[in-house]
């Protein structure tokens, strides 16, 4: 076999370009998923039924669905929402980035309320209290004294979870976004060199978890001191 | 009007009743000391006086305020009474100083050095103001509770309850605590206070109030209560804690 990995040299503004893509659905899905997944959690959380009914319905549904599937169903769905709502003769563009944006959001959002779920439950009741007894109303004791424990004792496992969330993006290919794999697969099918591109993608992908995990780890072992 | 007045409470914990139509009332410049052995219901009496635990029957009066009333404004009800836990509840994330001034800078509405200037002059006060930088994980026990009565103060509280203060101290560090509470109660604080701690109830309590099995045996003047208590429970009560 004869590898020549000059495609790889000669592609990398297109493939930055790809990644920068990756970094920015990665980034805006992990803070949306985590502020959607924090009001998740304090929905589940309440002592109102409704509201905890209804989002442990939604977490659990989004968890029991794989994510291509949901992709694939926004993408495909939204635009005929958007019509029924708009009345439009045809179904608008909702176009791919925006749709793996949106559908990024909401399934993170069901894992992040899960991790923030557990996060606040490892708060003492005592916290609560305290917070109440100052005068602090439910979203003030919320904002100021629990949410930021939660999020602090849940960091590691939060900063986990992004990671993972960085390498699920690459499912975006499917409804033909342009992410870092897709844009590496353009170019690998243009030029034939599929072994090339995608041993080279595989590499980039290692090296960056791996790296970012082994930084988690560190910041863990840190964490745990302080405590 | 009575500070805080405790008419007929009873509370169920699904079918386990915890309190049973307890009534007493706490005056104005009094120090109430509440013992009893552990499950008693005494903590869950005095968490009932600021609403932290709900409660089915009875009424609780503060400062002539009905804690029950679902119309009472808890928060700032809560805002004027100021409590203090048995594990200090220090908010772990905050320095000294921002533990003493949240509260104040939130629910008052202080300017940030109003509230720092209180906040500093009664950590100065419970004898720590060189700590007013660290963080509660920094400092002792008895040192974190005389934080938690600092912050406490800070609220300009009308009234002030303590939930078993030191029982979670190393035995060292309870003087410290009792010391400040003791300063407190010569000031003319209206307090109410859970604890075993029967010198401090000797020293400064004008009443004691004995509890068992969710009710209030016996409520009498501490030396009534010291004297000859009238209640069986109470003196085999007394005769295990006093007798070392």
């Amino acid at each position: 076999m004869n590898l020549d990995f000059s495609v790889v040299a000669n592609s990398l503004p297109y493939l930055w370009k790809g990644m920068q893509y990756t970094l920015q659905l990665t980034a805006t899905s992990a803070v949306g998923g985590l502020f959607f997944g924090t009001l998740l959690a304090l929905a589940r959380l309440s002592s109102i039924r409704l509201l905890s009914n209804s989002a442990s319905a939604y977490v659990n549904l989004m968890r029991s669905i794989p994510l291509v599937l949901v992709i694939f169903w926004f993408f495909f769905l939204v635009p005929l929402i958007l019509q029924g709502i708009t009345g439009a003769e045809r179904p608008p563009q909702v176009g791919a980035e925006r749709t793996a944006i949106i559908t990024f959001i909401m399934f993170e959002a069901a894992y992040f309320c899960e991790i923030m779920r557990a996060g606040i439950q490892s708060i003492p009741r005592g916290q609560v209290y305290s917070a109440y007894a100052l005068g602090l109303t439910y979203g003030q004791a919320m904002r100021l004294v629990i949410l930021p424990q939660a999020f602090r004792n849940m960091l590691p496992v939060l900063l986990t979870q992004t990671i993972i969330l960085f390498q699920d993006t690459s499912l975006v290919y499917v409804i033909s976004a342009t992410d870092f794999v897709g844009a590496a697969s353009k170019i690998a099918q243009r030029d034939s060199r599929l072994v090339e591109m995608y041993l080279f993608v595989a590499a980039v992908y290692f090296v960056l978890c791996y790296g970012l995990s082994y930084m988690v780890k560190m910041l863990q072992r840190k964490i745990a001191v302080i405590r | 009007m009575a500070m805080i007045q405790v008419n007929g409470v009873s509370k169920w914990y699904g079918s386990f009743q915890v309190l049973t139509n307890c009534s007493t009332k706490v005056e104005k410049g009094e120090v109430v000391v509440v013992c009893g052995p552990s499950g008693s219901g005494k903590s869950t009496l005095i968490k009932c006086v600021n609403a932290l635990e709900p409660f089915q029957k009875g009424s609780i009066l503060v400062d002539g305020i009905s804690v029950g009333d679902p119309k009472t404004d808890l928060p700032k009800l809560r805002s004027r009474v100021g409590m203090v836990f048995q594990h200090f509840e220090l908010f772990p994330h905050l320095t000294i100083t921002d533990n003493l001034t949240l509260a104040q800078i939130k629910v008052l509405g202080r300017g940030r050095d109003e509230a720092t200037e209180r906040g500093l002059r009664l950590l100065d006060r419970v004898g720590l103001k060189s700590q007013a930088a660290k963080f509660p994980g920094q400092l002792s026990g008895g040192q974190q509770q005389r934080v938690a009565i600092a912050r406490a103060l800070s609220m300009d509280p009308i009234c002030m309850l303590f939930d078993e203060p030191t029982s979670a101290l190393d035995p060292e560090m309870i003087n410290e605590v009792l010391d400040v509470m003791v300063q407190l109660a010569k000031e003319g604080m209206t307090m109410m206070v859970v604890t075993h701690e029967m010198g401090f109830a000797r020293k400064v309590a004008h009443r004691v109030i004995f509890m068992d099995q969710g009710e209030i045996v016996e409520d009498a003047t501490k030396d009534e209560f010291f004297g000859k208590p009238r209640s069986e429970r109470a003196q085999l009560f007394l005769s295990k804690i006093l007798q070392h």
